[in-house]
């Protein structure tokens, strides 16, 4: 590649995506249909003071691809972006999202804000599920600095951009993991009880959803969970997540496998 | 017939150095120059906004002197180049002297072939890693290129404040004293620049992967001991 020059009245402006369609960097899709498979859970939550999101971390195509996918990324420092759907094209997004907000906070010396984050995906969305039959839907959460705020961005396979207050879910495994939620929810969560909330919906859509996978207790991979806020986007260290879901896995095999009672 | 005078290439190449030299002229100085752990970059600069360094890649940075717009699309060009090649290949293959290379090319060419010659020296920096040195490519207005091996100074007052910026250059020094000497040497003796028209940007490993940062003007004030 020369240098992209461009003169004032066509420059494609700080949008890498924009810059990268005009360069020849991507190519528009091609195809038509929707495959409508998209075998994973994530969810987030919010919490007073932030954002929790737990991914499992299966890839299934006609049998199990691989246990220790990573499907939620920082996307910057107090943004996360989770995929599912097609892997490729998922990856691609992640990277296309990521490599977009730090071009125009280079570009402009300013940050995005995190709607205008949540905008930018829509149309991205848009281009890949209208033009290919390899469906991507991601979820964005991320903590909003001129706010003080956690929030939720979901989106629908056409690139419509809603904004939850609550929680949102992304998956195969979403019937299970938002009954969990919708049942355990509170507008008052603090951060240890969103931590515990989340842990237990994606146990549950683990449980239930062939293609999402729980905990792991034979390699000893488990799901894994981020926070976000003020101090911006956390992994929870594997000690810590793996103690989580053994106690969940306790109470479970002491009530022989019903949930019931467990919830609250 | 139409009125049509000879112009010798010396003449046009002289011609042409003379306004660029100029423009350049007219705006202030940067210094440039590799301390223990990084590379820094000083600009005398009144304005907060309109800035003369940018981060363009994890371990590379831009600063450019004379006419704003002129350096300031460069340096968009830079970022894109950068963005978009990291994006086609992988991000340690992102070379801080193949893009100085391009530089040198379009304002060589803009020098020779342009309407009028481009105002602007610029300075392509490098954090070095493993497989690759830490580097200051400075390019001049009619595109030559030049590799620095310690500091470098762009901008009309160049050799002035290069020759009082070497006279304090001993080993490489700690961030405090290599700021001290390039604030010293963009001054002169008989000058003080305010900290507030300071334009102070370091690249230098916090762990993560953009080494870029720019500093607060208390931070300077810090370091500068003032």
């Amino acid at each position: 590649m020369g240098l992209p020059l461009f003169n004032a009245s066509d420059d494609p402006g700080p949008s890498f995506l924009h810059f990268a369609l005009r360069a020849g960097l991507v190519e528009n899709p091609i195809g038509s249909g929707v495959e409508g498979r998209h075998a994973t859970t994530v969810i987030a939550v919010r919490y007073v003071g932030g954002v929790v999101m737990v991914g499992d971390r299966q890839a299934t195509s006609n049998y199990i691809a691989s246990r220790d996918v990573r499907k939620i990324e920082a996307a910057d420092r107090f943004t996360a972006l989770a995929i599912s759907g097609s892997a490729a094209r998922g990856m691609e997004f992640i990277r296309m999202a990521q490599l977009s907000f730090e071009h125009y906070e280079k570009m402009t010396d300013t940050s995005l804000s995190l709607e205008g984050k949540a905008n930018y995906l829509s149309p991205i969305i848009q281009r890949n599920n209208l033009g290919s039959p390899l469906m991507v839907i991601p979820l964005l959460a991320g903590w909003d600095p001129s706010h003080r705020d956690g929030r939720i961005f979901e989106y629908d396979g056409a690139g419509g951009c809603y904004e939850r207050r609550d929680f949102a879910t992304i998956g195969s495994g979403t019937p299970f993991a938002e009954s969990a939620l919708r049942l355990g929810f509170r507008a008052d969560l603090d951060r240890e009880s969103a931590l515990e909330l989340g842990a237990l919906a994606i146990y549950e859509a683990g449980d239930n959803d062939p293609s999402t996978g729980g905990p792991d207790f034979v390699r000893n991979l488990f799901p894994m969970i981020i926070t976000l806020d003020e101090n911006g986007f956390t992994e929870l260290p594997a000690e810590e997540v793996e103690a989580r879901f053994v106690a969940i896995n306790e109470r479970r095999t002491q009530s022989q496998g019903i949930a019931g009672g467990s919830l609250r | 017939m139409s009125n049509y005078f000879y112009v010798s290439p010396e003449q046009l190449i002289k011609d042409r150095a003379e306004f660029a030299q100029k423009g350049i002229a007219r705006g202030r100085s940067i210094v440039a120059a590799i301390y223990d752990v990084g590379v820094l970059m000083v600009a005398e600069n009144p304005s907060a906004s309109l800035n003369k360094i940018s981060e363009i890649y994890d371990r590379i940075a831009f600063a450019g002197v004379g006419k704003y717009n002129e350096f300031d699309r460069l340096r968009e060009a830079g970022i894109r180049w950068a963005d978009g090649t990291g994006f086609t290949y992988s991000r340690e293959d992102v070379d801080a002297r193949a893009l100085a290379n391009y530089y040198a090319q379009h304002i060589g060419d803009m020098f020779t072939e342009g309407q009028k010659p481009l105002e602007v020296e610029v300075l392509v920096a490098q954090l070095g890693t493993a497989i690759r040195p830490t580097k200051l490519f400075r390019i001049a207005y009619e595109g030559t290129i030049s590799d620095e091996p310690r500091f470098a100074v762009l901008g009309g007052d160049a050799e002035t404040i290069k020759g009082r910026f070497s006279a304090s250059e001993a080993d490489l020094e700690p961030l405090d004293v290599t700021l001290r000497n390039a604030v010293a040497a963009l001054a002169g003796a008989d000058r003080t620049i305010d900290v507030a028209d300071l334009e102070v940007c370091v690249l230098q490993d916090t762990g993560g992967r953009r080494t870029f940062s720019r500093l607060t003007d208390e931070r300077v004030a810090a370091l500068l001991g003032t």
